[in-house]
């Protein structure tokens, strides 16, 4: 296999036969497959074991990808993040390799409508990730890039392209660190890959175009309103959650009305919002103490899984209960007199409902009420994800930490719009 | 009669024909890639949902991607789908399922019975299709044999390849900027088979496509208009290569072309041959329906894992290669089963498009074998019977030289290891004096009569046993006017 490349075009020499075509990647998890791309076009394997030989024929042309496309100027700037996901990056269909897109031209490519609306500025890739492999570190790496380009004046906003499946905890965190907007910050993200011609992200990204240059000054996640290629919904950081595995339209707005329904030509506004006020200037308060976890309770769970985070030194806890924010409190499973026990030790226990829509209220039912006795603090209507990402954050502060009492104070104050107090028919729809 | 002048006959060897078919062939299971069922339905759909398809920037070298963005701008998609028949798959919201089983299995039988190779590890691909057909924006297909073949009377043709494929949704209207596509057809699974292109002459062509089908129809195939499509690539000495379309009806292949062939050396005397797409029309003449495309654009399906074919999947096909049960009109179920557990109907068909008659060929192929083998104990009269001697019985039966009375008697001395000819030559000369006995015994019992009165009444007499021309001889022998 001595200079021997994916991309060459090779024969696979084999005792009784041989085969000619380019040579592939294999696969990651198919290291002991070779993958050769016929002249037909399709790809066939073998057994790396069974080749007698590889035989080089013809080393790949090395085409230096020239694209000569005027990106058009004298539109509105804006800056653009890029940390991975499907969104973002292009499969090479000569090697089977992926990798992200990095230029303004490779954008302009892939997504030329983009460009109708915004001029590209600056590309910023700190990292590329698939989502689940993030954590608080890189939600503030983002959120300081984001935050020295909201306070360039030559940007008028920003979007960033994220993997979905935790873009809504990012989004929620950039909602919390990055305090007195002043311009849109806007989550987007792709469902289908970006190489098929039905890819989502085409019409994500004109909306996200859009919406970055609008005068909603908030941190927005922007997608697929249906499974309709036509507008996408605007949704509010931390009430976005993913609540479909593949639909185009994953995300919903939770316990909130979307702040706007967006087209690839016009927006329209469908509820409250800061306005755009580029006289103000973006403060970064991006602390983070991680010593926190989301627990999810069900039946006959057993409730020694909290001694681990009390023997590790956990702050504070959100379990997330069920209906309007229970746990179990007969004597042999009893969460509740473990529960107990945190608080009075000094951890945090916060409970969200896992019915996701909805408020918790702990006076209906006599546990709810004990288990606020006990010293949880009950989040409203606040999402199970949002109310982890915020009680790091209000943990992070050393001058609030200090008070219990400011701590549940902080929790139940509406940073970014977490909480909803009016909760009215129209929000529970998916 | 005004005589009509015969067709000039081309010699295709000398014109340098080289032709090659490529059938697609719906299966009977649900669909490829989902769990649907592979239904077609008329009724009204229950929902609709409406995208746009847009130009991807392919692998490099490739031209002014703006530009044909430009093109493809705003064009609008609606696809029409059922909450009962389709899923999110065939809308392209949920990735593909797992290969349907039932389908790869029909494909590895169908590659077996064309004595074709399977990959042992292949990869399902992505084939870039941007008119609207598919929700995804491309085709899944995946390649499952190469290099088998199938017999036919002018020798060998290859099979290049053996495919295993989604289908498309289906048009259902097509105005300005918007297309209709109804998903009910999406994803049911196909079968490709493309033969290399070693096809010498049209009657070649239609055999190849006979004995496929013959193989086809063995496995779980979908039946009836629509659900096998049949296309042919030909070219001749200096010609271009054309792919002719849409072929419903196998009869109009060699017509096809014929009338195609000479319409190419009509363009080669003007120069003028291109490459394109035809579509034939029930005449067998074509027209025009596209520029022959390049090579299709193939990525891998990155949705799914490598397909490996392990041999217990074979051996499980080649068990389950149980063939459908067909009707014959002429005998009742019973015996049509029989035939396929003695596998006797292959030969039963050889037999039949020499002379059909079920019944007699059911009895010589199940029946008597059995008789004179019990009868006589003579073992393995299998290669005493085999189908050219058969075949020949039954010619000799359409010619009339023997009747069906005699064939036991035949069998049972062929058995005894005399030779068919050599019965035939000796049966004849008797057959033939009773035959001539009987006319003149019909031209003295009814005198005056006219030569055709004769000939009816004697073909009556002898109906099957003798042609019509051995008749008419000895009659002109004995008939005076």
């Amino acid at each position: 296999m001595k200079n021997i490349n994916p991309g060459d075009f090779v024969e696979l020499i084999f005792p009784n036969k041989s085969y000619k075509g380019i040579l592939l990647e294999s696969p990651k998890d198919e290291k002991g497959v070779i993958l050769l791309k016929l002249d037909s076009g399709y790809n066939i394997g073998f057994k790396k074991k069974d080749i007698s030989e590889i035989r080089l024929i013809k080393k790949a042309e090395k085409k230096e990808e020239k694209i000569e496309i005027k990106i058009p100027q004298e539109k509105p700037k804006i800056a653009m993040i890029i940390t991975g996901g499907t969104i973002a990056s292009k499969l090479d269909t000569k090697t089977g390799a992926v990798s992200p897109l990095t230029k303004p031209e490779e954008f302009f490519k892939f997504y030329p409508k983009i460009f109708d609306k915004v001029s590209l500025e600056k590309i910023i890739v700190p990292f590329t990730k698939a989502s689940e492999d993030m954590d608080f570190k890189d939600w503030k790496k983002i959120a300081k890039i984001t935050y020295n380009l909201l306070n360039n004046k030559e940007i008028k906003g920003v979007i960033i392209t994220h993997g979905t499946d935790t873009l809504h905890y990012t989004a929620s965190a950039l909602s919390f660190f990055l305090q007195n907007l002043n311009k849109p910050v806007i989550l987007t993200y792709s469902q289908r890959s970006i190489d098929r011609a039905s890819s989502d992200a085409n019409l994500n990204l004109q909306c996200s175009a859009l919406a970055s240059i609008s005068d909603i000054a908030e941190v927005l996640l922007v997608g697929h309103a249906t499974m309709n290629d036509d507008f996408c919904f605007a949704i509010l950081g931390t009430k976005a959650r993913k609540l479909h595995t593949s639909r185009r339209d994953a995300f919903k707005s939770v316990n909130r009305k979307p702040i706007a329904k967006i087209w690839p030509d016009k927006i329209e506004i469908l509820s409250e919002h800061k306005l755009r006020n580029e006289k103000n200037k973006v403060k970064l308060d991006a602390k983070f103490n991680n010593k926190v976890a989301l627990i999810k309770f069900y039946p006959g769970q057993n409730p020694d899984i909290l001694e681990f985070y009390h023997k590790n030194k956990y702050e504070g806890l959100v379990i997330e209960a069920t209906g309007l924010g229970h746990v179990s409190s007969l004597s042999k499973n009893s969460f509740l007199k473990k529960i107990k026990k945190l608080t009075k030790d000094g951890i945090i226990v916060c409970v969200t409902s896992q019915c996701i829509y909805g408020r918790v209220d702990p006076y209906v039912y006599s546990n709810g009420r004990e288990l606020e006795k006990a010293g949880a603090i009950f989040l409203e209507d606040m999402l199970s994800e949002t109310a982890f990402v915020k009680l790091g954050w209000i943990l992070g502060h050393k001058e609030w930490k200090k008070n219990k009492q400011i701590i549940k104070q902080k929790m139940l104050t509406n940073f970014a719009g977490e909480i909803n107090e009016r909760l009215d028919e129209q929000f529970h729809s998916l | 009669m005004e005589s009509i002048q015969e067709p000039q006959e081309i010699d295709y060897e000398k014109i340098g024909l080289k032709c090659g078919l490529e059938i697609h062939q719906q299966l009977d299971t649900k669909k490829l890639f989902c769990n649907c069922p592979s239904i077609l339905r008329k009724d009204e759909a229950d929902y609709k949902i409406k995208r746009k398809l847009h130009l991807v920037a392919g692998e490099s070298g490739e031209v002014d991607v703006a530009a044909k963005y430009e093109a493809s701008l705003d064009k609008e998609f609606i696809y029409e789908a059922y909450k009962d028949t389709n899923c999110l798959v065939e809308l392209d919201e949920e990735p593909p399922h797992e290969i349907n089983k039932e389908a790869l299995e029909i494909a590895l039988q169908i590659s077996l019975m064309l004595n074709a190779k399977i990959l042992p590890i292949t990869q399902i691909m992505r084939k870039t299709v941007v008119d609207g057909s598919n929700t995804s924006g491309f085709q899944r297909t995946v390649l499952i044999a190469q290099d088998g073949f199938v017999e036919t009377s002018f020798g060998k043709v290859g099979i290049a390849t053996i495919c295993l494929e989604e289908d498309s949704a289906r048009i259902i209207s097509k105005e300005g900027n918007v297309a209709v596509y109804r998903l009910d057809r999406l994803g049911i699974p196909l079968v490709e088979i493309a033969t290399k292109a070693e096809i010498k002459n049209p009657s070649q062509a239609k055999e190849t496509a006979l004995k496929i089908g013959e193989i086809l129809r063995k496995c779980k195939v979908k039946r009836g208009i629509g659900t096998i499509r049949q296309d042919i690539n030909l070219s001749i000495k200096g010609s271009s290569r054309i792919e002719l379309k849409g072929f419903q009806d196998i009869r109009n292949i060699e017509k096809a072309i014929e009338i195609e062939v000479k319409r190419q050396l009509d363009l080669i005397k003007k120069n003028q041959s291109a490459p394109e797409v035809r579509k034939v029309l029930a005449d067998g003449t074509s027209e025009f329906l596209r520029p022959l495309p390049g090579p299709s654009r193939m990525y891998p399906e990155t949705d799914l894992p490598l397909l490996k074919i392990s041999r217990d999947i074979i051996n499980k096909s080649k068990k389950n290669l149980k063939p459908k049960e067909e009707k014959i009109e002429g005998l009742n179920q019973e015996m049509v089963s029989l035939l396929f557990k003695e596998k006797k109907f292959e030969d039963f068909k050889e037999l039949s498009k020499i002379f059909y008659n079920p019944k007699l060929i059911f009895k010589m192929l199940l029946i008597y074998p059995k008789e004179i083998s019990s009868r006589k104990k003579i073992k393995n009269l299998e290669k005493k019977f085999s189908l050219d001697v058969l075949s020949s019985i039954i010619e000799n039966i359409k010619k009339g030289v023997i009747s069906e009375g005699q064939i036991k008697n035949i069998l049972e001395k062929i058995a005894e290891g005399e030779d068919l000819n050599l019965i035939i030559k000796k049966s004849k000369p008797e057959e033939i004096e009773n035959l001539e006995e009987e006319i003149i015994k019909i031209i003295k019992q009814k005198p005056g009569l006219s030569f055709n009165a004769y000939m009816g009444l004697i073909m009556k007499k002898f109906e099957g046993k003798f042609s019509g021309k051995e008749i008419s001889d000895l009659l002109k022998k004995h008939f005076k006017t």
